[in-house]
């Protein structure tokens, strides 16, 4: 069982990352379970596996998501905000 | 006799314009294009960005290099695309990607950054079947009317015609697709795979001179291309083959193979076969128009010998060029958009990849 806490820059991007990753099912679900949790800031991934070398084939994919995540949000994640306040009508 | 009655198309055109993002990442390119749909009805390319994985020569691409590679280049493609455009994604409607068919990693790469994107910004997903991309590029590009679509890549090898909202497979291949095949042989052959693999083979098959004989294999309407690589790999083997060309020892007209004759041979057969189902499909629905779509179909060759039966029925072949043959983000766009225009969306629990989708699995409600 492996557990992983990522921090991010607010609840709201844990929760976008949570949600984008969760819709993809695990490539074999009957060995490997995965929970997904946002706690305040942080994204906590929870990872039951039955050998050790499943535990770091699902952890690696994973974070390379999680990488590209952050990426993504860090690159466009300022503009969504910033056009976001003229809208008040 | 009575005037062919025009069904009214169910696609009205829009009362604002509509402005949609397309990413594709189904096998090695990933493309990013932005598309707008005006009121006038005009539709309008605004960007087309594609980034390919080129493999060392001899080596194909694995779906664990390739998603590694759209997840290095995806944000710079992306933001090339609205740069070229001049729009910014709060500008745009629907954010549309690939859902499928193709290779599963690359796919939920592309995949997952269309979702961060749609949560970011707020914007609705639609997910696209690939090959209905292709076709709805090439209809918008070429303006074909009712065409049989000859639909070839890496990928896939299909003869589509449209009946009542629905993309029918007349014919397809039974094991591997024709740039599957053609980029194999050239692996075998140890082409360059820069800037295609099919693009070497074809500029190779124009220095062939012999035409040796390979299993020519169409099964009804369909084709099976496994058996005539296999052929071909073995001429390899064959004692006559020199890999270099024409060594000094050999006459003029000495009974050699070299790899060009092998290109040309595999090129001529195999783009026979494809002239022969499309031909049959043509004869099947009476239709005169041949669309030919898919990175296979930027081959000129092929569009030559399509055009030679085409004009020989009376008919005509319509094809693009490389920017839109080729896989690209403006397809997905095109095809994305028109359905979003009839309603169509992808939920974000929804927004999943999958690698086999059927193209006659599309309900193609903007058309009549």
């Amino acid at each position: 069982i492996r557990t992983m806490r990522i921090p991010f820059a607010s609840h709201k991007h844990a929760n976008i990352a949570k949600q984008v990753i969760e819709v993809d099912r695990e490539l074999q679900p009957d060995v490997v379970k995965r929970t997904l949790a946002v706690e305040g800031n942080e994204l906590i991934a929870t990872f039951t596996t039955l050998t050790v070398r499943l535990a770091r084939l699902t952890s690696n994919a994973f974070l390379e998501n999680v990488d590209l995540v952050v990426r993504t949000i860090g690159e466009f994640g300022e503009d969504a905000e910033r056009a976001r306040e003229p809208c008040t009508s | 006799m009575p005037g062919r009655v025009r069904k009214r198309s169910p696609l009205k055109a829009p009362e604002r314009p509509y402005i949609a993002l397309g990413l594709e990442g189904s096998a090695n390119k990933l493309g990013a294009g932005i598309i707008k749909h005006s009121p006038d009805g005009s539709t309008e390319v605004l960007s087309n960005v594609r980034h390919t994985y080129i493999t060392p020569p001899g080596e194909g691409f694995l779906p664990r290099d390739t998603a590694q590679h759209h997840r290095e280049w995806a944000l710079t493609v992306i933001k090339d695309a609205f740069a070229k455009a001049g729009v910014s994604l709060h500008d745009i409607d629907c954010i549309c990607y690939t859902k499928g068919p193709g290779m599963g990693a690359p796919l939920t790469s592309v995949a997952l950054v269309a979702r961060i994107l749609s949560l970011l910004y707020n914007k609705p997903l639609v997910g696209v079947n690939h090959c209905v991309g292709h076709i709805e590029m090439g209809r918008q590009v070429t303006g074909a009317q009712n065409p049989v679509v000859l639909y070839v890549s890496g990928g896939n090898t299909q003869v589509i015609a449209y009946s009542q909202q629905c993309y029918r497979i007349f014919g397809e291949t039974l094991d591997i697709a024709v740039g599957n095949c053609l980029d194999r042989f050239a692996r075998v052959i140890n082409l360059s795979n820069d800037p295609s693999p099919g693009y070497n083979i074809e500029q190779e098959a124009k220095k062939g001179k012999r035409l040796l004989s390979l299993p020519y294999t169409t099964k009804g309407m369909d084709i099976s291309l496994s058996g005539i690589l296999t052929s071909t790999e073995a001429y390899t083997l064959d004692k006559r083959f020199r890999p270099h060309g024409p060594s000094a020892e050999d006459s003029e007209d000495a009974d050699i193979i070299t790899p060009q004759d092998l290109c040309f041979s595999l090129q001529e057969t195999v783009f026979a076969m494809l002239v022969e189902i499309t031909e049959r499909a043509m004869a099947h629905i009476g239709s005169k128009e041949v669309l030919m779509v898919g990175g296979v179909g930027c081959n000129e060759r092929l569009q030559e010998m399509m055009g030679v039966m085409a004009r020989e029925r009376g008919g005509n072949v319509f094809a693009t060029d490389e920017r839109f043959c080729i896989d690209n983000g403006i397809m997905i766009a095109q095809a994305g958009l028109l359905s979003f225009r009839m309603g169509f969306e992808t939920p974000l629990t929804k927004s999943t990849c999958t690698q086999r989708f059927r193209t006659d699995q599309v309900h193609v409600a903007w058309r009549a």
